[in-house]
């Protein structure tokens, strides 16, 4: 594995900062010389008689497709290093779709209204400031809209990749979009031939060079072909969801804090729920049946569970994008270390600061009297003993 | 200096692949343009109503922790694409100022259109968790289930505004 490159730890921020004005650099020369500096030649995508957009976009997908899975199948590239976009279905339905209304009303994406932009054009430029606009409204609606935030984080699937989907080797299926790319272009070019009559074409739109696609599908279905055969052929599955330990002390000081990235769910069994819990814990199985419960976590929160104490298996069903923990040691380490006094013997002052601020949390859970020294602060107000409802976070 | 004609779409397709998929091997993820916009807002909010700024969903995790959201890869790679696209218009002749616009529609309401177009695009990569670079091309190549969707939405969309719009273009 060589490549994602700035995982190897060659060179440190800066340089990658570097990679990133060089590739921008080339991805805007592209778009402006493939002609996406001009509303015009985009917007006539839409009205049949130049389809230079989806020419270029479907080449420019079947070339990095690939190459990105010849890469992988040679065991050069780790796929789980690269950064894929996660799917929230319903988001990605409407906002697409809402891309596409603003794209034909500007005649311009956020990407190539930059390049619009800089070759001098008035309209790309509002463009740009069109999407400021608009990014700054969205974040309006994200406190206005009620139900925004939970709407473009649902239908989350995680890392989820048509191949897997589908259960064959990336190579083939790209080889798959790679012939059907072919089709579709001789398809858009009889469209441009047949709505070409009543329109004069863009200025500057080159003429000819149709054969360039049979060279280039060509190569691409080969190098397809030879990593489909040559390549392991191994499904990338995506990391089955691990926990890792949670200090009961470092909950308590987290429930009085009111951590509202914080699930507590209480997977023991009902026996063992009756004995006692930890307040605001959330009755739940280890199992997908919980999955519903789990939808009301924002992305990145952390999920405890109660249970043996030992690390829980997961089920692979369980969102991805949550931190899982368990508590260690379960209930009876709750209780041993969080709701039972400690004596103050001496020790350092560090110990003992820690003692007192024990014997505090073990007061401000189980409802008596610690001893406390005078000059100690009190504990903050309970949290209504449960998980206070929080806004989404997340967003773009 | 006389325009020179843009490239063969195939070709520049076969550019902007390669760019790509040396932005997947180099940088560990793919190209993308909406950042740049939510980063700013992100920055300006955070100058001129820091509490606000760091309780919004969309803007709170950029400013989180004193962190300065520009100093991220897709910005400064967003910087490079303006570079990338001036310096190919100015070698191509074609570096000038001008409003884009069909014959049948003033510059006025072009330009209205543009901004308004704009607009609806913020929004929607808001919706969308990233643009047509972010989603349709980056996470189209990777085959991203939901980039997928996202690229035939999008489509679905130009052109079903499209004839509503028809002056400003034919």
């Amino acid at each position: 594995m060589i490549c994602p490159v700035n995982a190897q730890g060659f060179y440190g921020d800066q340089w990658s900062l570097v990679t990133a004005i060089v590739l921008g650099f080339f991805f805007g020369f592209s778009l402006e010389r493939a002609g996406f500096g001009n509303a015009r030649k985009l917007a006539a995508q839409f009205y049949g008689y130049d389809m230079t957009v989806f020419k270029v976009m479907f080449t420019a997908v079947l070339v990095a497709m690939v190459g990105l899975y010849a890469f992988v199948s040679f065991g050069l590239m780790d796929l789980e290093m690269l950064w894929i976009n996660p799917t929230f279905m319903w988001g990605q339905l409407v906002g697409g779709f809402l891309i596409g209304v603003g794209f034909a009303v500007s005649g311009l994406c956020p990407g190539t209204s930059v390049v619009s932009a800089a070759s001098g054009r008035i309209d790309g430029l509002m463009t740009v400031l069109g999407a400021f606009f608009g990014t700054f409204l969205f974040s309006m609606m994200m406190d206005w809209v009620p139900g925004l935030g939970a709407f473009i984080n649902s239908g989350f699937q995680g890392r989820s990749l048509l191949h897997e989907l589908i259960g064959i080797p990336a190579p083939w299926l790209a080889l798959g979009v790679v012939l059907m790319a072919l089709g579709a272009f001789i398809g858009a070019e009889a469209l441009e031939k047949k709505f070409g009559k009543n329109f004069e074409p863009v200025p500057l739109t080159p003429t000819g060079g149709e054969k360039v696609k049979f060279y280039l599908v060509g190569a691409l279905a080969l190098v397809a072909l030879v990593s489909g055969l040559a390549g392991q052929p191994e499904l990338v599955l995506p990391p089955a969801p691990q926990a890792a330990p949670y200090e009961p002390l470092e909950l308590a000081e987290a429930m009085i804090r009111g951590d509202a990235d914080l699930m507590v769910l209480d997977v023991r069994a009902e026996t063992d729920r009756e004995t006692g819990g930890i307040p605001g814990a959330r009755p739940a199985k280890l199992d997908p049946t919980t999955e519903g419960l789990l939808g009301f976590a924002a992305p990145g929160s952390t999920v405890l569970l109660l249970g043996d104490g030992n690390a829980p298996a997961l089920p692979d069903s369980w969102r991805g994008d949550l931190d899982y923990r368990y508590l260690r040691g379960g209930f009876i380490a709750w209780q041993g270390e969080v709701l039972t006094p400690r004596e103050m013997n001496g020790g350092s002052l560090a110990e003992r600061e820690a003692t007192r601020r024990q014997n505090q949390i073990a007061a401000y859970f189980s409802g008596t009297e610690a001893k406390v020294e005078s000059s100690a602060p009190p504990p903050p107000a309970p949290t209504g003993g449960g998980r206070k409802k929080k806004k989404a976070a997340g967003g773009c | 200096m006389h325009e020179k004609n843009y490239w063969n779409p195939y070709l520049a397709g076969l550019l902007l692949g390669l760019t790509l998929l040396a932005t997947f091997l180099v940088a560990g993820q793919g190209l993308g343009a909406s950042a740049f916009p939510k980063r700013v807002v992100a920055l300006a909010a955070h100058e001129a109503a820091p509490a606000w700024a760091e309780s919004n969903p969309a803007t709170a995790k950029y400013v989180a922790d004193g962190a300065n959201p520009m100093k991220n890869w897709l910005v400064i790679e967003v910087v490079g694409v303006l570079l990338g696209g001036f310096l190919a218009a100015l070698t191509a002749g074609r570096l000038k100022r001008g409003v884009e616009r069909g014959p049948r529609i003033s510059v006025r309401s072009r330009l209205w259109l543009a901004f308004a177009g704009g607009a609806i695009m913020g929004v929607a990569a808001g919706i969308a968790k990233g643009c047509t670079s972010g989603q349709a091309l980056s996470g189209g190549a990777a085959l991203a289930t939901g980039s997928w969707v996202f690229m035939m939405m999008f489509f679905g969309g130009a052109y079903a505004t499209a004839w509503f719009v028809r002056r400003q273009w034919i």
